[in-house]
């Protein structure tokens, strides 16, 4: 291949890259399917696919923090995202799609809603994380039981009530008791929740929004 | 001054007597059942067995004696369910009791530990066409079952009671139904691309609250001060969806239902819509409203002081009265007056301010703070005339 030609299919990669990324961003899902498809045809290495994906997912939430994104788009643009997974995940060896960390997460007994901690989830998903979701209204040995069987490296808890909150430091409580608290980190989540409700009850973080638990996480495990 | 009178001075946004006040008028205003009865032992009167004013919400029915120690002014004439509709709750699912309501929403709520029932069913759910919205079996919202004893328990409240008189709406709001019918990420979803079924769905809700509103109306007559209509769209940092997908989507719609409802009544709208909705609520009062309920104080931007400064001379603030999330439930009694004195200073001014708890006071809150806010109201809620 003569020099123009490597410069030419360069820019014709990065021109599909950068679909990739717009079509992620724009919540596109066929437009994100298509080129994912012509990127691996056109033999662009699989990390570099999914590096475009997961960085348009940043921009994603740095727009939703900036009040730029709202929940719609959010969604949306993590389905196209999931869409790009689809086609590209038979294709990812190992070494490209090396989990960043695992988390499980649930909203608390008692608790009844997860619209919240499913966006948390679908943002740490769309950020390498492998996630174990266990639904709503999860007693406190639930998270003891999938702790102790999966190991995980984050334990995620959402409440969205005042009156359920407090289900939040009786499930770290029984962590503790179970012996595994020193083993993870835990993050807490939802509309009543704060800083220093978090520490109170001993979390080792919270985050306001999706966008932000990403942060958090990345953060933790940074320091772990 | 009776009730009746200082609501409407209020509402009119001039000074009564005293800042008016609201428990129970609403089921956006009520108290947990179970704090309900232990406020009124608490209170010292008689152990009764608590009546619910809501199922999903598990709130009590305010007793006269409860009303009148808070000097309550306004009363709540809530229509009824259809007559084909009948609760029917059901205890077969393990951990949960549950049932269906009249537009066929499944609502469940754990045995134990439980506080509220929460959606497990959403009907509409998945890839529709504008085509089932239409066949749906919708519920009768003009069903005259739904509309008996109203007249005489509005007359009786405004005319031997002597107080404001609320009426509630057919469902909650005409986005929170796609939302329950649909299931909250269809509805989101929908909100991203799927406009043209989105905006059908609305229609459709707008027809039937007009077919309810017209003969809720014509019975309520000249004895309603309010009537209450919903939607939330915000969290507790923002609008979950845009304010530009308000704008173009729902707010025509809700400025149709209102305007359809200020042609048959004098009657004041009171909004319920939670969360930071600051952005919108210039488009809120363009759209109709009267009254915002229930300023969540504690959510982004809704700081009261500015609220009635910027919305003021336009907006009754029907609710605010401490703060629900960092006061009322974990504060003292201290904090809770301190916080009530707080937003009488800043809402009452030239009224146009019904004093209320942000939304339902739940079951986590001590009776005596919920008592404090009652006293930090009479000692500090008179007009000086």
């Amino acid at each position: 291949m003569s020099g123009t030609a490597i410069h030419e299919n360069r820019a014709s990669v990065n021109t599909i890259l950068q679909q990739i990324y717009q079509g992620v961003l724009e919540g596109n899902r066929t437009a994100v399917r298509l080129k994912v498809q012509e990127a691996i045809q056109a033999g662009v290495p699989s990390a570099e696919i999914l590096s475009s994906m997961t960085r348009s997912m940043e921009r994603v939430g740095s727009l939703f923090e900036e009040g730029e994104y709202f929940v719609p788009e959010m969604l949306i643009a993590a389905r196209a995202m999931q869409q790009g997974m689809e086609v590209l995940r038979p294709r990812l060896v190992d070494r490209d799609a090396k989990s960043s960390g695992s988390v499980i997460a649930g909203t608390v007994k008692g608790d009844l809603h997860e619209m919240g901690k499913n966006l948390v989830c679908m943002m740490l998903e769309c950020a390498g994380f492998r996630v174990m979701d266990l639904g709503m209204d999860v007693a406190p040995e639930a998270f003891v039981q999938a702790v102790q069987d999966n190991r995980p490296e984050i334990v995620a808890l959402s409440a969205l009530l005042t009156t359920t909150m407090p289900q939040m430091k009786v499930t770290i409580d029984a962590l503790r008791e179970a012996g595994y608290r020193n083993g993870v980190r835990i993050i807490v989540g939802g509309a009543p929740l704060t800083e220093a409700y978090a520490q109170e009850i001993g979390a080792d973080g919270y985050a306001k929004d999706a966008s932000q638990a990403v942060t958090l996480v990345k953060r933790l495990l940074a320091r772990a | 001054m009776n009730s009746r009178q200082r609501l409407a001075i209020a509402l009119d946004h001039k000074e009564p007597d005293h800042v008016p006040c609201d428990l129970g008028g609403t089921v956006l205003s009520g108290i947990s059942h179970d704090l309900y009865g232990r406020l009124r032992a608490h209170l010292g009167l008689a152990a009764i067995e608590v009546r619910i004013a809501d199922v999903v919400q598990q709130i009590a029915v305010v007793d006269d004696d409860v009303r009148d120690l808070f000097h309550v002014d306004v009363r709540d004439v809530a229509p009824r369910s259809s007559a084909s509709f009948n609760i029917g709750i059901q205890d077969d699912m393990p951990g949960y009791t549950y049932f269906y309501d009249e537009w066929g929403i499944g609502w469940k709520m754990p045995k134990v530990g439980g506080f509220y029932y929460d959606m497990f069913h959403h009907p509409l759910k998945g890839d529709i066409s504008t085509g089932d919205i239409d066949r749906y079996r919708w519920p009768d919202p003009a069903d005259p079952a739904r509309f008996h004893g109203l007249r005489e328990r509005a007359r009786h409240a405004a005319e031997v009671e002597g107080q404001g008189v609320v009426i509630g709406g057919l469902c909650a709001g005409i986005m929170e139904m796609v939302a329950w019918l649909r299931g909250f990420e269809d509805y989101y979803l929908d909100f991203a691309g799927n406009t043209k079924l989105l905006e059908h769905f609305l229609d459709k809700l707008v027809e039937l609250k007009m077919a309810y509103w017209e003969r809720a109306l014509a019975e309520g007559g000249e004895y309603i001060s309010a009537i209450v209509e919903a939607d939330d769209m915000a969290g507790q940092n923002g609008m979950l969806i845009s304010p530009r997908a308000y704008r173009e989507i729902v707010k025509p719609r809700h400025k149709k239902l209102f305007d359809f409802i200020k042609a048959r009544t004098r009657a004041k709208i009171f909004f319920h819509s939670c969360g930071a909705v600051r952005k919108v609520i210039p488009d809120l009062i363009e759209a109709g409203i009267d009254i915002l309920n229930p300023v969540q104080v504690s959510a982004a931007g809704m700081d009261s002081a500015e609220l009635k400064r910027e919305y003021g001379a336009d907006l009754t603030f029907w609710g605010g009265a401490v703060d629900p999330q960092n006061v009322l439930g974990s504060g003292s009694v201290q904090d809770v007056k301190d916080d009530a004195r707080r937003r009488i200073d800043d809402l009452a001014p030239g009224g146009g301010f019904v004093f209320a708890p942000v939304h339902n006071i739940q079951s986590n809150v001590p009776p005596e703070n919920v008592v404090a806010m009652w006293e930090t109201l009479r000692e500090h809620g008179t007009y000086n005339q």
